[in-house]
């Protein structure tokens, strides 16, 4: 038995500095030796999650489950796991079970919420998280979950305020950080949204999530560039057609949409953190990205060539294939950066 | 602990420590074959008869007619020796060449060697001369090592056995430790005069599988220390039980043991952010070790702390303050040099011919020596196959190694990954620069 407690207790000291690999090898060797036991069962299904073997996850707390049917611990396990693979009407089953045998543990109701989230039944997940919220005020878990389902319900200001609270209890919850990037994104504030994706990767390192949001909001703006500048240049391709004007100053248009985009992005750039425009210089340079700018860049380049060459008589005949090009330009610019955003 | 594991364990280090010592194999052979450890034991036959291909006595063992192994250590035993199985309980399989053993399988060793009148003391002071003392201080102390895991002095002091010479290229890795750490080491006039403290530990960090333990080992050599190392086991062991009083027994082993070298491999395990291990009984660890470190810097002569870590950013803060492990040295993926000299190793015990050392090198930019090792294996797999496949036995060519080399990956990408984000993200005070530079080098970043 002694032996049996040292065991689990070094499994738990390598899980809690997230040696999974090595407390699943250690926790095999116990539950060969001691199949009976609920909380080597229960530490093996962490021991695969932290390791992201949700499947294994979910049999070894149904193991435990079934050798200590009066324990919440198991269950808890198994509603985690089941997320994580997309069964959320089994996960919420397994939280509901969670919160009866332990109505009075913060946890369980956190993981009724965390089901309930990801199901979409925002309902459930709203008052689970408000009777979590009831039981461990000072729980910072409880209050970045509690934001999580307020973003999840568009309730922005309701959801900054629990990760603000959050992040007042655990000023290093990289999770709050990102949370609030999240928020920040929603109400278009780029810079903002960075500026917390960078403190929340500054925090924990080891978690790729927040520089790959990094990553993909930078994508997502040179997205939306792209896109404002071929919708302008789709407007002023018309300009010829409508108002008989020369050349020259449709060159000049042309030149000053593509200065007016540029301008733009490199204020937004501006406007961020070192880090970030150090990340922006490398974005642009991807070889997906610069292949997307120049599709755009071209594709419009050669319409409003097509258009300015032209004589007036026969702008008619010219302009639909002009169109054409600046939309195929932007799309296929498009379909190289979700290629990058793919590939990220 | 099992005795005969003492003497195993021993006779392993020193086959390691003095690889062509044939006899010394032998005697590892039939001590392995008596504890029914069949696969190891043929594999240390071949290695004998791969210096020495005549070998009367490691071909009479293949054939199944070793000798005893008090015999081969030159003392005729009373009676035949007993094996005691790996678990207790679990008899042990027949050794090859042995008879079956005639004692209580699950009786303990000390009393199995009470009933087969093996001297297990005898056979212990037979390799004093041979090896190091496994444990340091005196004999009670080493009894009490398999008491349980609380008792923290069941460390191994040993004499490093290597020095920085013996670490194949990595010359910039070289010079950084020599200005960081060993020059101010080796001339303690010019220390006095420059005013420059001993004070502090060095922290190596760097990608998984690129030597951190052989230059922390190299760095003992070269101070002439003894050598204490510390495993991620070890670590975890010491928080099963009362890990404030293991952690201050190993300080005192090294106390005990100056000068000596303490090393901490993996010391993020140990050293994690206090914030990372509030609900833990680890926290108070971390004070306790915060402590030795304090006193270690303050009041002990000759006890040098090196530490390793993969995750350098998961370290505690309070660790890398001054005085604490304050200087950082960043080992690298081997160099090019580096790597020629990790594949010799691996294949030197081999058979092989016409291998282009400089050509692999170039092909394994990027490599780990953990995954060239994994190459010279998977290409040693491949000659072993094509040689079952034709029936006769066939060197390891250049070309099974460049196989191997497509075949396996470099391991490092999920490290860098990490790493550009400490080096884009949490480079605070230029901790990371040399870091963030190589991986500017690169292109990472």
């Amino acid at each position: 038995m002694i032996e049996l407690r040292q065991e689990l207790a070094r499994a738990s000291a390598m899980l809690d500095v997230r040696r999974f690999d090595e407390a699943s090898e250690l926790l095999a060797r116990v539950v060969s030796a001691e199949p009976e036991s609920s909380r080597a069962w229960c530490l093996m299904a962490r021991a695969h999650l932290g390791a992201d073997r949700y499947t294994e996850a979910v049999s070894a707390a149904r193991r435990a489950a079934a050798l200590d049917p009066a324990d919440e611990w198991p269950h808890r396990l198994a509603s985690n796991a089941l997320v994580h693979l997309g069964n959320y009407a089994d996960a919420l089953r397994a939280a509901y079970e969670a919160c009866r045998l332990a109505p009075g543990y913060w946890q369980t109701h956190v993981c009724v919420a965390q089901a309930a989230l990801a199901a979409q039944r925002l309902d459930i997940a709203t008052e689970a998280a408000t009777r979590a919220r009831g039981l461990a005020p000072n729980e910072p878990d409880v209050h970045f979950l509690s934001g999580k389902v307020s973003l999840a319900r568009s309730d922005l200001a309701g959801a900054r305020e629990h990760q603000e609270r959050a992040l007042a209890l655990d000023p290093g919850h990289s999770g709050a950080m990102n949370e609030l990037g999240r928020i920040r994104l929603r109400r278009h504030d780029t810079a903002g949204a960075i500026r917390h994706f960078i403190s929340a990767a500054r925090a924990t390192p080891d978690e790729r999530i927040y520089s790959r949001n990094i990553d993909v909001v930078l994508l997502r703006t040179v997205s939306r560039t792209i896109y404002m500048f071929t919708l302008i240049a789709l407007i002023l391709i018309w300009i010829p057609a409508v108002t008989h004007v020369d050349r020259l100053p449709f060159v000049i248009a042309l030149g000053t949409v593509a200065m007016v985009t540029a301008i733009c992005f490199a204020w937004m750039v501006l406007r961020l953190p070192r880090e970030a425009r150090l990340l922006v210089r490398r974005t642009l340079r991807t070889p997906r990205v610069a292949a997307a700018l120049a599709l755009a860049l071209g594709g419009v380049a050669v319409a409003f060539g097509l258009v300015a060459f032209t004589p007036a008589a026969d702008l008619a005949q010219v302009l639909p294939v002009a169109v054409v090009i600046t939309v195929a330009a932007r799309l296929a610019a498009f379909a190289a950066l979700r290629g990058a955003v793919r590939k990220h | 602990m099992e005795p005969e594991f003492t003497v195993l364990d021993s006779l392993r280090k020193a086959v390691e420590a003095m690889p062509d010592d044939v006899p010394l194999r032998l005697h590892l052979a039939t001590m392995l074959l008596q504890a029914g450890q069949r696969d190891e034991a043929v594999r240390q036959i071949g290695a004998v008869l791969q210096r020495d291909p005549g070998n009367a006595k490691a071909l009479s063992m293949l054939q199944g007619s070793g000798p005893e192994p008090a015999a081969a250590a030159g003392q005729p035993p009373a009676d035949p020796p007993v094996i005691s199985p790996e678990r207790p309980g679990v008899p042990a399989p027949p050794p090859l060449g042995a008879t079956q053993p005639d004692a209580d399988p699950g009786s303990h060793p000390g009393e199995a060697g009470k009933t087969s009148h093996y001297d297990w003391s005898q056979a212990e002071d037979e390799l004093r001369d041979v090896l190091p003392a496994m444990f340091v201080g005196d004999g009670d102390a080493a009894d009490s090592a398999s008491a349980g895991i609380d008792e923290a002095d069941a460390y191994d002091a040993e004499q490093a056995g290597l020095t920085l010479a013996d670490v194949a290229g990595m010359t910039e890795v070289k010079q950084r430790l020599e200005a960081a750490f060993l020059a101010p080491m080796r001339n303690p006039d010019l220390r006095r005069l420059y005013g420059k403290s001993l004070r502090g530990g060095l922290l190596l960090y760097g990608p998984p599988g690129c030597g951190k333990t052989f230059i922390a080992r190299a760095v003992a050599g070269e101070l002439g220390a003894s050598f204490i190392a510390v495993s991620f086991a070890d670590i975890i062991d010491m928080f099963v039980g009362q890990s404030e009083r293991n952690i201050h027994e190993l300080f005192e082993v090294a106390r005990r043991n100056a000068p000596c070298v303490l090393f901490l491999d993996e010391v993020d395990a140990i050293g994690q952010k206090r914030s990372q291990l509030r609900h833990t009984p680890m926290r108070s660890a971390v004070n306790q070790l915060l402590l030795e470190l304090d006193d270690v810097s303050g009041n002990n002569e000759g006890v040098f702390l090196l530490a390793a870590t993969n995750h350098p950013w998961d370290v505690d803060s309070a660790l890398r303050r001054p005085g604490r492990f304050d200087r950082t040295l960043l080992v690298l993926p081997p160099d090019a040099a580096a790597r020629e000299g990790v594949f010799r190793y691996h294949l030197k015990d081999r058979p092989v011919a016409g291998i282009d050392l400089a050509k692999l090198a170039r092909s394994t930019d990027g490599y780990s020596g953990a995954d060239i090792a994994h190459i010279c294996e998977t290409a040693a797999e491949r000659a072993l196959m094509d040689s079952v496949r034709r029936g006769e036995p066939r060197m390891i060519g250049t070309p099974d190694l460049e196989a191997a080399i497509a075949e396996v990956k470099p391991s490092l990408g999920a490290w860098f990954d990490v790493a550009r984000n400490v080096a884009l993200f949490a480079n605070e005070g230029g901790t990371y620069d040399d870091l963030a530079a190589y991986l500017r080098k690169r292109r990472l970043i």
